[in-house]
């Protein structure tokens, strides 16, 4: 009975033991790293896009470490990325970013794609004061809202206004002038635009962004069908039929990637909508390429980072080097959701580096004065820094059209604009129809369904007093 | 109003109408002789989609021969989910079978996202670019070809439960379980067929939303699925042509309306745009439905 009591005793003592040790090892462990909550569209409908994100973080955290880690006040600390997935909805957004910050205590946030979900759960990062380096939602709103503390908020990807401003002004100086030189147009004609966008904070910010642009711009262009859906639709049919009969010069979606492949293979193929379709720098991705086939042939796509074209300049080996070391790792090329995420996390790192600890505070500070030089997209002066005012860091930004390229099966994109970094000119395609007014029609068969539907309803009414 | 617009618009309604109905046949069916609701309906059409998809990369053949094998293989599947599945729990109480199927499907999602990972995957129909001219309406093969053969599955599918010995056993298991199994009706077996059958249409519903351009993706089948249901409730749980004339109706209204909508407000001279109102027109039409008949339009009042 003895033995078995000095044997239970031995047991525990040393199960105690092994636990103190191994929360010691933990501790010194955590103490020696800095933890990154990579917060994304992991699963559910951007999940493509969530995924890319977090293999790209991936590959800058290994590259760091294996370069030795941050070095933080003279100790070499390794970067532990934790997965954030926010399931595509913004319920998921709000229980991953509370969970990372209070069950995985990270130090600090990167990621967070599209807006809408952004906007829900920064919500709880603000709250926590916890530093967000936001890399993948575009409204304006996520560091110009004032219903929260944004100063912990740096949005390192364009805004919605960008995307809008850069797009129109392309449209105003490139495509326009080659519709009407074609067809002959009278130079005071206004440019049909039509408008397809998402509804949610992304794709209202696009539209916003395109008539602030046409305004600001004083141009001659006119919005002639406006029409929104709803995130992850699918059937845009009947919505290309209806833009189809107000007769537009050029086409701009506010699209997700899987969306955007539907509008323009749906628009050519179903609708026979013959134009030049625009297109939002999300969709810059080898799966739309795959995805869209030849409808996408000619259309134009705003970019900053893409997988096949790269602007001619200072950053070319950089971004070659990135792609080839992203397709190594994972056997695919990195999306622009990718690129951003990836200098994401060097810029939490250098952050960290130059805060000398990972005090939330401290890093906030340093993130507002950080200076890096551009790493794989191109950024205005050459800097990554963030505006004093709302924390935004500035892109250059270009514009491609899709070309078809035999030897893939698939187009690829050429650079067309501007001038600094242009690939080839803009190419008007012979299949394109233009818009013109429609003739105005007398009332006739709106007037009768009016009518007809007033009648209705007053029958019913009637019927039930009786 | 151009009436061209309008028809061709009511052609992109019938599409969605098909869908819908084949949908919905599979999960009234299953409804009617198990008195199972299957939330996880829409991932068998997913998963319809998906064997269309891998069969077409593997053999190329031509899309539309490929439906019916989609099909036997979900048809097996389902099987497969009432034997393992739905049969142990059945009378054990309804909240077991809403948890049951809302674990499945997360459970397809789940796995064919980590079978097949996330992305997106397409079928290229070989009559992509051939377009039929109607008057001055352009109207791509695909549509009426998906149209032609939903019509065909429904014939088939009255035909069967009408004129076969099956059928008519599946239809008195639908209508009393117990005097079907008093006359001599294995009900369990038709269980299983109504399984398997509710599933093959799913698949079948599946397989034709690939070939017309559509992309699946492990999540695909959640919105059809929200129609299908509400195409069940609008016809009367358990009644077959009521999911028919609802999955129909539902197709056309959801895209017809908002165009008619657009033109009424333009009436009274208001530029708005109505096509983003889709889903809640379908509902809205449920809403009315179940007020002024909450049965359902074929559904038998205590049901």
């Amino acid at each position: 009975m003895r033995k078995y009591g000095i044997l239970v005793t031995v047991v525990i003592v040393s199960l105690l033991l092994a636990i103190s040790l191994g929360q010691l090892a933990g501790a010194e462990s955590e103490a020696d790293e800095i933890k990154i909550g990579l917060v994304a569209p992991l699963t559910g409908g951007a999940s493509t896009t969530g995924t890319d994100m977090w293999e790209s973080a991936v590959l800058a955290a290994d590259e760091i470490n294996a370069a030795g880690g941050v070095n933080v006040n003279g100790v070499n600390m390794q970067i532990t990325l934790v997965k954030g997935d926010t399931e595509t909805s913004r319920e998921g957004g709000v229980k991953v970013v509370t969970k990372l910050i209070t069950e995985d205590e990270v130090d600090i946030l990167v990621g967070g794609f599209s807006s809408g979900i952004t906007s829900a759960d920064q919500v709880v990062a603000a709250e926590h004061k916890v530093p967000f380096i936001i890399t993948g939602a575009s409204s304006p709103t996520i560091t110009h809202r004032t219903d929260i503390d944004t100063s912990y908020f740096f949005h390192h990807c364009p805004t919605t206004d960008d995307y809008g401003e850069s797009t129109i002004l392309f449209v105003d100086e490139i495509v326009k002038p080659e519709i009407y030189e074609q067809f002959d147009f009278p130079a005071d004609r206004p440019l049909r635009l039509a408008v397809l966008y998402q509804d949610s904070a992304y794709g209202v910010g696009v539209y916003d962004g395109i008539k602030k642009t046409i305004e600001n711009y004083n141009l001659n262009m006119e919005v002639v069908a406006e029409e929104k859906f709803k995130m992850s639709e699918t059937d845009f049919r009947t919505t290309l039929t209806v833009i189809k009969a107000a007769e537009p010069d050029v086409v701009y979606p506010a699209a997700f990637l899987n969306e955007q492949t539907l509008i323009v293979s749906q628009g050519m193929r179903d609708v026979s909508l013959n134009t030049i379709y625009l297109s939002v720098e999300c969709n810059d991705d080898p799966d739309y390429y795959t995805g869209v086939e030849r409808w996408g042939e000619y259309s134009i796509q705003e970019s900053r980072f893409g997988p096949y074209a790269i602007p001619s300049g200072p950053l070319q080996d950089a971004v070659v080097k990135f792609r080839d070391d992203f397709e190594a790792k994972w056997g695919a090329p990195p999306s622009m959701m990718g690129a951003s995420t990836y200098e994401g996390v060097y810029i939490a790192a250098e952050a960290v580096k130059d805060a000398g600890t990972r005090d939330k505070g401290a890093v906030r500070d340093a993130l507002a004065g950080i200076e890096m030089t551009q790493m794989v997209e191109a950024m205005k002066d050459g800097v990554i820094t963030f505006t004093p005012d709302y924390r935004e860091s500035k892109f250059e930004l270009y514009m491609q059209q899709l070309i078809w390229d035999e030897t893939v099966g698939e187009t690829r994109p050429k650079i067309v604009w501007p001038d600094s970094v242009k690939e080839t000119d803009f190419v008007l395609p012979d299949w394109y129809e233009p818009g013109s007014a429609p003739t105005p029609e007398e009332p006739g068969f709106e007037a009768v369904f009016a009518i007809a539907g007033l009648l209705a309803v007053a029958y019913l009414v009637l019927r039930r007093q009786k | 109003m151009d009436i061209g617009v309008l028809i061709q618009i009511l052609v992109w309604g019938i599409y969605a109408g098909c869908i819908y109905i084949l949908l919905a046949i599979g999960l009234n069916l299953i409804f009617g002789v198990m008195k199972v609701v299957n939330f996880a309906h829409g991932e068998l059409l997913m998963l319809g989609a998906y064997a269309a998809f891998w069969i077409y990369t593997f053999s190329s053949i031509n899309p539309y021969l490929i439906v019916p094998l989609s099909m036997l293989l979900i048809a097996i599947l389902g099987i497969f989910i009432e034997r393992l599945c739905f049969r142990p729990i059945m009378g054990t109480g309804k909240l077991n079978e809403i948890f049951l199927s809302l674990g499945l499907i997360y459970l397809f999602q789940n796995l064919v996202a980590f079978l097949w990972s996330t992305n997106s995957r397409y079928i290229r129909s070989p009559y992509g670019e051939v377009v039929v001219h109607i008057g001055a309406i352009k109207l791509p093969l695909d549509y009426l070809i998906i149209i032609i053969v939903t019509i065909v599955f429904l014939i088939a599918f009255q035909l069967f439960m009408k004129k076969t010995t099956t059928g008519r056993a599946m239809r008195a298991t639908s209508q009393n379980r117990e005097a079907a199994a008093l006359m001599g009706i294995n009900v369990e077996r038709m269980d299983m067929l109504s399984f398997a059958l509710g599933s093959a249409l799913a698949a079948a519903a599946g397989s034709l939303w690939l070939i017309s351009g559509q992309m699946a993706n492990p999540y695909m089948g959640a919105i059809p699925a929200i129609k299908a249901f509400a195409v069940v409730i609008i016809g009367g749980l358990g009644s077959i042509p009521g999911a028919i004339i609802a999955g129909m109706t539902l197709g056309i209204a959801e895209n017809v309306v908002p165009y008619f909508m657009q033109a009424l407000v333009a009436v009274f001279g208001y530029e708005m745009s109505f096509t983003g109102w889709k889903d809640t027109i379908a509902f809205l039409i449920l809403i009315i439905v179940l007020i002024l008949r909450p049965t359902g339009i074929f559904g038998e009042r205590g049901e």
